[in-house]
């Protein structure tokens, strides 16, 4: 399961792309293509475990 | 490779890294992600005196690629637009079946030269680049295999102890090229007189490759044309040109460090040239 708290925009603060980018909504920015297989938990990548933006926004909630 | 290269006029080979398999257009725009765009960086650079580019995939998102296919479509729109280049794939990658690590290494024809991670990296806050001795090795075979030059990439001191090891378990076709990177994180820090004792344990007669993050980039690429050694530069590990100015393309940087090369008296090498200098 994806990162609940992602989402692909093609446009956001002021920046606008042709294909819809990797975006997440927690750091209110588009992520690096690195951090995007870790949003999407492709391979052995989960953002439960590998992100610390999603842990401490969990751990905030 | 010395100082004594540089007084004697070798040319220098310049690798553009075009993409890469970290940032990508939200951190510079102008990065190349699909095939196309990296075919038109590709000829930008090598007009600009490259004759090596460094090829990492991507899907249309931007996000990272191994497939064959996708490194095929690029070679494809490179040899469209150039008549001459070396062409160097990653193999690099996080998070990956070791598997698919070799994908990049089976496109037709197989490219000149790929990447060899030398060793894990820490990455984020919960991660690391893992690239354990088997899979060093079991894609080394590969290159083998295949006729690809390995482009041994030492992230810090204690990769460059594994190229030592590499070399004790492997035979590694002369010379062995190994390109020596500086900057944060897991990577060795920034200085000059680092990459000098980088330089002192290379295995003798290897032939280096100077690669500076960010803002490092120029001046250890100036440093790498000074000691005898190759230079990469190109968006995949910097994309300003300037403090505050985001480069144009990984041409803009080539079509740098080529002018300061010359103004040193340092021949910028033809892919021809650099295959004679590389053995491939």
């Amino acid at each position: 399961m994806t990162c609940p708290r992602l989402e692909y925009r093609r446009a956001a603060n002021g920046r606008e792309f042709e294909t819809a980018r990797a975006y997440c909504t927690v750091a209110d920015r588009f992520v690096q293509p690195l951090r995007a297989d870790i949003c999407t938990d492709r391979y052995a990548l989960d953002h439960a475990d590998h992100c610390e933006i999603y842990r401490r926004h969990v751990a905030e909630e | 490779m010395t100082y004594r290269e540089y007084l004697a006029n070798e040319p220098v080979i310049v690798t553009a890294a075009l993409t890469g398999g970290v940032h990508g257009k939200e951190a510079n725009p102008n990065l190349p992600e699909t095939p196309a765009e990296i075919g038109a960086a590709a000829a930008d650079a090598v007009a600009a005196g490259a004759a090596v580019v460094h090829v990492h995939a991507r899907e249309d998102s931007g996000e990272r690629s191994l497939s064959t296919e996708r490194f095929q479509a690029i070679d494809d729109a490179i040899r469209d637009r150039v008549d001459d280049v070396i062409i160097q794939h990653s193999t690099g990658a996080t998070g990956v079946p070791e598997a698919r690590r070799h994908h990049p290494l089976r496109t037709d024809p197989p490219p000149e030269m790929a990447s060899l991670d030398m060793g894990p990296l820490n990455r984020y806050q919960h991660l690391t680049s893992e690239n354990t001795r088997g899979l060093i090795d079991s894609l080394h075979a590969e290159m083998v295999d295949r006729n690809i030059k390995p482009e041994l990439e030492v992230f810090n001191d204690g990769h460059l102890a594994e190229v030592h090891a590499l070399l004790d378990r492997r035979d590694l076709a002369d010379p062995v090229y190994a390109t020596l990177i500086f900057g944060g994180g897991t990577v060795t820090r920034a200085r000059p007189r680092n990459l000098m004792n980088a330089i002192s344990n290379l295995p003798e007669d290897a032939i280096f490759n100077t690669l500076g993050f960010g803002r490092h980039q120029l001046p250890f690429a100036t440093l790498g044309l000074l000691l005898g050694g190759q230079v990469r530069v190109g968006l995949e590990d910097n994309v300003y040109y300037a403090a505050g100015e985001l480069a144009t393309s990984s041409a803009q940087l080539v079509d740098r460090v080529t002018t300061l090369a010359k103004t040193l008296g340092r021949p910028v090498a033809t892919p021809a040239t650099a295959r004679d200098i590389l053995g491939l």
